[in-house]
């Protein structure tokens, strides 16, 4: 039983991490209609800068200063990089953010290095006793944290007037335009908001061992995530990753008796084969808005 | 079809023959000092040769450069193969000619479609690879590597080497090198079960089946546990060494990897010890939370001594390469493209003194081969390669252990020595295919 509890409680911990990045894709895709595939660059950016500030600063201060930073930095891609595509084909500007993810992440590789970058956060590996059960600090830290974010989001969502700009915008951006909504804000603020997802997604992923530059690939797994809560559903996000993340450690650990037949590695394309046969019945995903077509 | 048209398909016909003849069969030249040579060797001297009045000697280098999992390795081990090479240059090249491993580098991404390409792009120019780093990806190459009758020397360590002619391999693969673990560890830990935790592939499942067959010859329990490259793909590893409590490890995976791997488990109260293979370990690692663990249960194995240690190949090493940047990022990569350099010194050696650097030549001398001097890093012994695999493959290995004080945090604890599995085990055929 111990060992269960500990088990679902890793799943939440990496399901969080899934969830962070997929909140940044959703929140992109709602005010753009676009998938940016530079969400991994963002992650590695975000811990990257943690890694370098906490060398003059306490660890939580540090973290705050690099999501500013990581969020500025969207902010930046986007008026500079995309802005100027708007109008043009989705399939374009997704291109453009596959070109912006290789550049930043190439920068971000140059001040990695070659080996692995300390975070210096206070969990590293040390467990805690949760009804018996041992529990990473870090997998609690980060879903409390993911908690906490994700309240502060639906929150901000719901009662701010720029959250409400938001949603108009996510809307109808014509009509959101002609009540005042500034769109162009509305598109740097959402790059911003992924941008600081991802790096605190990379920031807790780097806890532990440290982050090193392949760590980026873990940010691939948000794909699945955002498909099986639905491309444009925040909630749905956040179920779909912590449901993907609980199920991929579940499969890793009691997943044994699989392995004869789909390899020692199943747990991994778990994520996947859930996406498909959600997709199947849901075409939308979990969550998703069913797109009302005239034809 | 018009007259005009027949003569323009017949000419396009005439011109793929032709080139398809140029090349398949490379011309052959004879050079100033009798020595006749194919491809990658010109009379003329290398672009940044040290005796101008030299040939060149041209040699590929396709490594992991820039964003694949094995950069930490590929980078250092690229730069020590140019110091090799700059150190044989300035002792003179080998006879009339030099050697030049910096024209033709690619990066591979540890890609094996992108390593592919790039080995068609310089296969015209080289006349063999100084690196070709992995073991998939080198598989990819391999049959025309084999059809050219072209020499590339492995920056990988799988059993499979050993059965392939135009593998230029040093030190033991992971297989022997794992079963030497397990003997070491029998007569100094006395396990009674042992598991071998290991990504999938050429890598790990060497080691793994290496693992295996010493457990069986030792009357220990074994049990698999593959894994997934990741940190945070070991919880289900870590949870399944708990359940299992090994009283020996045998790990193949990545640094970091190995570090949540060690670390996790021994938070859990895991003490028995570690034993992983050299790609395992990064210096780095002592820097990170896992470090008291990594300190007190990890050892590792390796085909030779790392960094620092006293030969005068070590020493040579030390005295070559850039010692700001090797303490930026210190790695036994170094160590490993400098080992690796020495057979292929040799068979050009050779080469040039049977008067044939072509590459049937140089394909010769390597199957003449019954020793090479690794000035120490390796017995000479390590590089025979004429005869039957298993006859010939080199099977010892060294254990080290964690020393924070040393230059790649590691330092021999018992020195070359090949265990009684390695030593009776029938190589008829690679550990993992």
């Amino acid at each position: 039983m111990n060992e269960f509890v500990a088990t679902v409680v890793r799943g939440l911990g990496n399901g969080s991490i899934y969830a962070l990045l997929a909140l940044g894709f959703v929140i992109v895709y709602k005010s753009m209609r676009v998938i940016s595939f530079a969400q991994p660059a963002f992650m590695m950016a975000g811990a990257l800068l943690t890694g370098y500030l906490v060398l003059s600063m306490n660890f939580f201060v540090a973290v705050l200063v690099a999501l500013l930073l990581t969020g500025l930095l969207g902010a930046v891609v986007e008026r500079l990089a995309l802005r100027p595509m708007i109008g043009k084909p989705v399939f374009v500007i997704a291109i453009i953010t596959l070109g912006v993810d290789i550049v930043i992440r190439t920068v971000v590789n140059s001040f990695i290095g070659l080996d692995i970058r300390q975070m210096g956060d206070p969990w590293g590996l040390r467990q805690v006793d949760v009804l018996g059960a041992k529990i990473d600090q870090r997998h609690l830290a980060t879903l409390v944290t993911t908690l906490i974010v994700v309240a502060a989001l639906f929150a901000f969502y719901r009662w701010s007037r720029t959250g409400l700009a938001m949603r108009a915008a996510s809307s109808d951006q014509e009509v959101a335009l002609a009540q005042g909504v500034s769109v162009g804000r509305v598109f740097s603020l959402s790059w911003a908001l992924a941008a600081a997802l991802a790096g605190l997604a990379g920031v807790f992923l780097s806890t532990g061992i440290g982050l090193e530059q392949n760590l980026w690939l873990t940010a691939l797994k948000a794909l699945p995530v955002i498909i099986l809560g639905g491309l444009d559903s925040l909630g749905g996000a956040v179920v779909a990753g912590l449901t993907i993340g609980v199920i991929e450690a579940l499969v890793g650990s009691y997943g044994d008796n699989l392995h004869p037949v789909f390899g020692g590695d199943f747990f991994l394309v778990v994520p996947y084969l859930l996406m498909l046969l959600v997709v199947l019945v849901r075409p939308y995903g979990l969550f998703g808005t069913r797109e009302v077509e005239r034809i | 079809m018009s007259i005009r048209r027949g003569i323009a398909v017949a000419l396009v016909a005439a011109m793929a023959v032709l080139v398809g003849c140029r090349n398949d069969a490379p011309e052959t030249q004879q050079g100033g000092s009798g020595v006749k040579f194919d491809v990658g060797v010109t009379a003329e001297p290398c672009p940044a040769a040290v005796d101008k009045t030299k040939g060149c000697i041209y040699l590929g280098s396709i490594s992991d450069l820039t964003e694949g999992p094995f950069k930490a390795l590929g980078v250092p081990i690229t730069e020590s193969q140019k110091a090799f090479w700059q150190r044989v240059n300035k002792a003179g090249g080998i006879g009339a000619y030099e050697v030049d491993v910096t024209k033709y580098v690619k990066d591979n991404k540890y890609n094996p479609q992108i390593h592919n390409e790039v080995y068609s792009e310089i296969k015209p120019d080289v006349l063999g690879l100084a690196q070709t780093l992995g073991s998939p990806t080198t598989a990819a190459i391999l049959g025309d590597l084999k059809a050219g009758g072209m020499i590339g020397v492995p920056a990988s360590w799988t059993s499979a080497w050993a059965f392939e002619d135009v593998i230029l391999e040093s030190g033991t693969n992971y297989c022997f090198e794992s079963m030497n673990s397990v003997d070491f560890a029998v007569e100094t830990l006395k396990p009674k079960s042992v598991a071998a935790v290991h990504f999938p592939g050429d890598y790990g499942d060497d080691a793994a089946a290496g693992t295996k067959i010493a457990a069986e010859a030792n009357g220990l329990k074994f049990t698999d546990i593959p894994t997934a490259p990741g940190q945070e793909n070991q919880g289900a590893a870590i949870q399944k060494l708990l359940a299992a409590k090994p009283d020996l490890v045998i790990l193949t995976t990545g640094p970091t990897e190995a570090a949540t791997i060690v670390g996790g488990a021994a938070q859990n109260g895991f003490k028995s010890p570690f034993i992983g293979t050299s790609p395992t370990w990064n210096p780095a690692l002592l820097k990170s939370p896992a470090a008291p663990a990594l300190t007190a249960l990890y050892r590792q194995s390796g085909p030779w001594a790392p960094y620092g240690a006293d030969t005068p190949g070590h020493k040579a090493l030390g005295e070559s390469i850039n010692q700001e940047t090797f303490k930026a990022a210190p790695n036994d990569g170094y160590t490993a493209g400098w080992v690796w350099s020495y057979p292929l010194k040799a068979a050009l050696q050779k080469a040039v003194d049977s008067k044939d650097l072509t590459r049937a030549g140089l394909l010769a001398a390597v199957k003449s081969l019954e020793t090479v001097d690794y000035e120490g890093m390796l017995p000479a012994e390590a590089g025979r390669f004429s005869g039957e695999p298993n006859e010939r493959v080199f099977r010892g290995s060294i254990i080290s252990k964690v020393d924070p004080t040393a230059p790649t945090g590691v330092k021999v604890e018992r020195d070359f020595f090949t265990g009684k599995t390695a030593k009776a085990y029938d190589f008829t055929k690679p550990c993992y295919q």
